[in-house]
């Protein structure tokens, strides 16, 4: 592989650009509330025979409370089946029909999300319909299913790429609830029970703040029917605590965090800090800033670190928005003998940013390059489906598509320049370190008060 | 049983309802030789270009392993008229981009752009594939990155490490028992001179498909491609990789040394190439042994006996015979021995009993699926009418595809069971923390 692919600047989030010479508008869409409080969101895409469904809801890892790993496993537990679904019948009628139906946890929310042939609709919205409203959480489906990821938290530590995220996360959130471990830790996915699901499910698996989007090749009228009657019924408010509107902790300065594994023989590294919240009023300016930085092949991070010094495979950065706040991270790998020049590079680089700003003819290479980049985001009934329920997530409406291309050329070099000195971090840097501290502390102290902990332990709930 | 044959009349009509036919593919011949097939798509206002040159791992010898992936990197690193980081800066301003790939049997780039940035796009192509210069010091900035490449690999996934292992047993004289991205002491040591006989014989038109998709015309892609490639000579055509494997008389046994959680275990049967007959029935045999929750392996080793935490199995397009593969994870606690009788039982259960309509059936929906979802992008039909035409012999070979499994039978899928499932065709590899017990 030339490189890895580039990670979209806001993970899990849609933007939208129109090519140079084309007027591009979203997809006519119908949005209606159910009066149990769910919202559907209907989208005919007639090229296919073809249906996507995305289905979010307010059950993520920041409701996790003590319990870290329950969001996630309440998720995959929908797939355990119904009553009149057992998972082995589940299973079956799915793959026979090869439709997909997967369910998993983020941060923030939970989600659901299933593509079938419009043929098959009628059982596959049944069984998306049962999957979120009447699960059965079969104990011993559970009990197999926990096995299974405690050796996944255990084999996650064999790749320091798997878990870097993770520590970084606890790092920077600290006790705040944005540092939860979507998969878990191992002491408290050891405790979970069925019954901490079943009250997990109950109290934040609800309509009320929900949102369903079907795309796809169907009449809108009567599917709007359709899917009225079979959401309906179900019912409930959220009971679970939100904590994520509390403070974000601002980091008083630089600090390491050492994650020593004894047989690395590169170190894995983020460089990050306090980011953005999806609804910044800047979010378009700061995706084109960051793609100039390190958000594509010829961006800063990934010519110094990459192309002229051949200290790495590849260097990005990325913001990461969440609903009240978020981070930004510089990442890459080297390795072990050649960590303290490629994290000098790093920081050099950002210093960089800060010191020249960025020139007129690089700015409007990024902005023809978001612009160029954007149509194959929403091709696929599949993505847009996803849109649609990052849309409702998120609160904000077609405006943001359709406006891309006007918002991304209003960014002038003056402006670029507020946004760097902003946005982007120029000190109070949150290191963390995935590698083999034996040979690399000593460079560890250099960029902060050093924490060291050891891959092989379990995540500490917080630093 | 009437039930399942219109099923498969109505996925067969999706699929063909669906996405484009043979005829929506366009081609012409260069005067060098150079092949293009062109789609037009106009769903999006971008298109593609997918460049499949004939070269790969298995066009190396001892000493020079790795170079064809190398040589995959030296092409973005400058030539005549876009000179060191010209080819990158000039694409992705003009809102490209592009990435590439190098297997044992190809390598592949993959350009992504606004429609209205094609004939940059030929620009670019046409001047990396006529006038390439290899710059001594791009050479070794470049071997650090692919060093690079090469650890990182190996430091986040014990597949890797095992992977290559096994196909290094399986395959003792073919090339194919390297792996793609080489030996770490043939990396440092890869010359000039190997890099530039490299580009003479294996980067000539005549050794390269293209595909383009997107918001194109067929007229402007045949005048771009006149204008840019046509000038750039053909050349004669590579040598031929002779050397046959030998068939494989008894089992092979490795074990590997890693500080993992659980063991890691792969077996992998020779198979014959993407040509041959049994093709089909053997992706099919894979899809039945590990596609879906529903699936034999996953159902026997995950969910019921609870020995493995993850089961698949691979069987993929080559030039030369190459492998079917199977992989699993072990539970805690368990044997990998364990694991692997398991997957044997669930082998010989086919082998004897064979599987049932209904579950052949099962995977023939799949496949039609699967395809369809393929083939629902700008990217993914180039890269899949680029797969067919270069290792089926021909692009229409991919709008045949949905008969010809649709052809197969449960009779078919024992009998290519019981001809590659032998103890002596395996290799079997095991990677564990301890190895002295």
């Amino acid at each position: 592989m030339k490189n890895l692919k580039y990670i979209p600047l806001l993970l899990g989030l849609a933007l939208s650009v129109q090519s140079i010479a084309q007027d591009y508008k979203l997809p006519p869409y119908e949005k209606f509330k159910l009066k149990n409080g769910l919202t559907v969101y209907l989208m005919e895409q007639h090229e296919v025979p073809m249906m996507n469904v995305s289905v979010i809801l307010p059950a993520g890892a920041i409701y996790d409370g003590e319990k870290a790993g329950l969001a996630s496993l309440t998720a995959s537990g929908l797939k355990y089946g119904t009553k009149n679904y057992p998972k082995a019948r589940l299973d079956e009628e799915l793959d026979f029909i090869g439709a997909s139906v997967n369910t998993s946890a983020s941060k923030e929310s939970a989600g659901l999300s299933a593509k079938f042939a419009v043929k098959d609709k009628d059982k596959v919205l049944e069984i998306i319909k049962e999957l979120l409203t009447e699960p059965v959480f079969d104990t011993v489906e559970f009990a197999k299913e926990k096995k299974r990821v405690l050796v996944g938290l255990e084999q996650a530590k064999e790749s320091p790429r798997s878990v870097i995220g993770s520590y970084f996360d606890k790092f920077l959130y600290g006790d705040h609830v944005y540092g939860n471990v979507v998969q878990g830790r191992v002491s408290t996915v050891s405790a979970i029970t069925v019954n901490d699901l079943k009250k997990f499910y109950k109290e934040n698996y609800v309509p009320v703040g929900s949102a369903i989007a079907i795309v796809g090749d169907f009449n809108a009228k009567e599917m709007k029917v359709l899917a009225t009657k079979l959401f309906s019924d179900w019912q409930g408010k959220q009971t679970g605590i939100n904590l994520a509107s509390k403070p974000l902790p601002v980091p008083p300065a630089n600090r390491v965090l050492l994650v020593n594994k004894d047989d690395a023989k590169e170190t894995t590294f983020y460089i990050g800090a306090p980011g953005i919240s999806r609804n910044n009023p800047d979010y378009v300016s700061i995706e084109v800033v960051n793609t100039l930085f390190g958000g594509r092949f010829t961006s800063m991070l990934n010519d110094e670190l990459r192309v002229n010094t051949g200290l790495t495979y590849g260097a990005s950065s990325r913001f990461v928005p969440l609903k009240n706040g978020g981070s930004f991270v510089i990442t890459t790998f080297t390795a072990t003998r050649t960590t303290e020049p490629a994290i000098d590079k790093a920081v050099e680089v950002l210093n960089k940013l800060h010191q020249n700003g960025i020139d007129e003819t690089s700015l409007a290479s990024a902005k023809n390059y978001v612009k160029g980049q954007f149509p194959p985001r929403y091709e696929t009934s599949g993505q847009l489906a996803g849109l649609l329920t990052q849309m409702f997530w998120y609160n904000f409406d077609e405006s943001f598509i359709n406006n891309f291309q006007k918002n991304v050329d209003g960014l002038t070099v003056e402006k670029a320049k507020e946004i760097i000195a902003r946005y982007f971090p120029k000190d109070k840097l949150q290191f963390v370190m995935v590698g083999k501290s034996a040979e690399i502390k000593k460079i560890a102290k250099k960029y902060g008060p050093v924490t060291e902990v050891q891959i092989k332990e379990d995540v500490k709930k917080a630093f | 049983m009437k039930k399942l044959l219109f099923f498969v009349f109505s996925c067969l009509y999706l699929a063909s309802q669906a996405q484009m036919k043979a005829d929506d593919v366009k081609t012409f011949i260069l005067k060098n030789g150079m092949k293009f097939l062109v789609i037009e798509d106009n769903s999006i206002p971008n298109a593609n270009m997918y460049l499949f040159y004939r070269v790969g791992s298995r066009n190396e010898y001892q000493g020079i392993t790795g170079l064809s992936h190398f040589f995959e990197h030296m092409m973005f690193n400058g030539a005549k008229k876009y000179g060191p980081k010209q080819f990158d800066r000039t694409m992705e301003f003009n809102g490209g981009s592009n990435n590439a790939y190098t297997t044992e049997n190809v390598t592949v780039y993959t350009d992504w752009f606004p429609a209205s940035a094609t004939e940059v796009i030929f620009d670019l192509e046409a001047d990396r594939i006529a006038t390439l210069s290899i710059d001594p010091k791009m050479v070794e900035s470049e071997r650090g990155v692919v060093l690079s490449e090469r650890s990182t690999g190996l430091e986040n996934s014990p597949w890797n490490m095992l992977g290559q292992a096994v196909v290094a047993q399986a395959f003792q004289e073919h090339p194919y028992h390297w792996p793609v991205i080489g030996y770490e002491d043939d990396m440092k040591n890869w010359k000039q001179g190997d890099l530039e006989r490299y580009f003479k014989t294996y980067y000539a038109p005549n050794n390269c498909v293209v595909v383009v998709s997107g918001s194109v015309k067929f007229d402007e892609v045949k005048a771009l491609a006149e204008k840019y490639i046509e000038p750039i000579p053909a050349q004669p055509d590579p040598p031929k990789v002779h050397t046959v494997e030998p068939a494989q008389t008894g089992e092979r046994r490795i074990v590997m040394q890693k500080d993992v959680a659980t063991p890691y275990l792969n077996i992998v049967y020779h198979t014959p190439n993407s040509k041959n007959e049994d093709y089909y029935a053997l992706t099919l045999l894979s899809d039945i042994l590990s596609s879906g929750k529903s699936s034999r392996l996953y159902s026997a080793l995950v969910d019921k006996k609870q020995l493995a935490t993850q089961v698949f199995t691979d069987f993929g397009q080559s030039f030369d015979p190459y492998l079917f593969g199977f992989y699993a994870i072990a539970s805690k606690g368990i044997n990998e021995n364990d694991v692997e009788k398991a997957i044997y039982e669930e082998i010989e259960k086919i082998k004897k009993e064979g599987v049932g309509e209904k579950e052949l059936q099962k995977v023939k929906n799949q496949e039609v699926i699967g395809f369809y979802n393929q083939v629902e992008t700008i990217n993914g039909k180039s890269n899949n009418i680029g797969t067919y035409e270069v290792f089926f012999g021909d692009y229409r070979k991919m709008f045949d595809a949905p008969a010809l499994y649709n052809k197969v039978t449960v009779e078919d899928i024992k009998r290519v069971a019981n001809k590659y499932f032998i103890k002596s065709n395996r290799t079997v590899g095991v990677l564990k923390s301890n190895t002295e017990e």
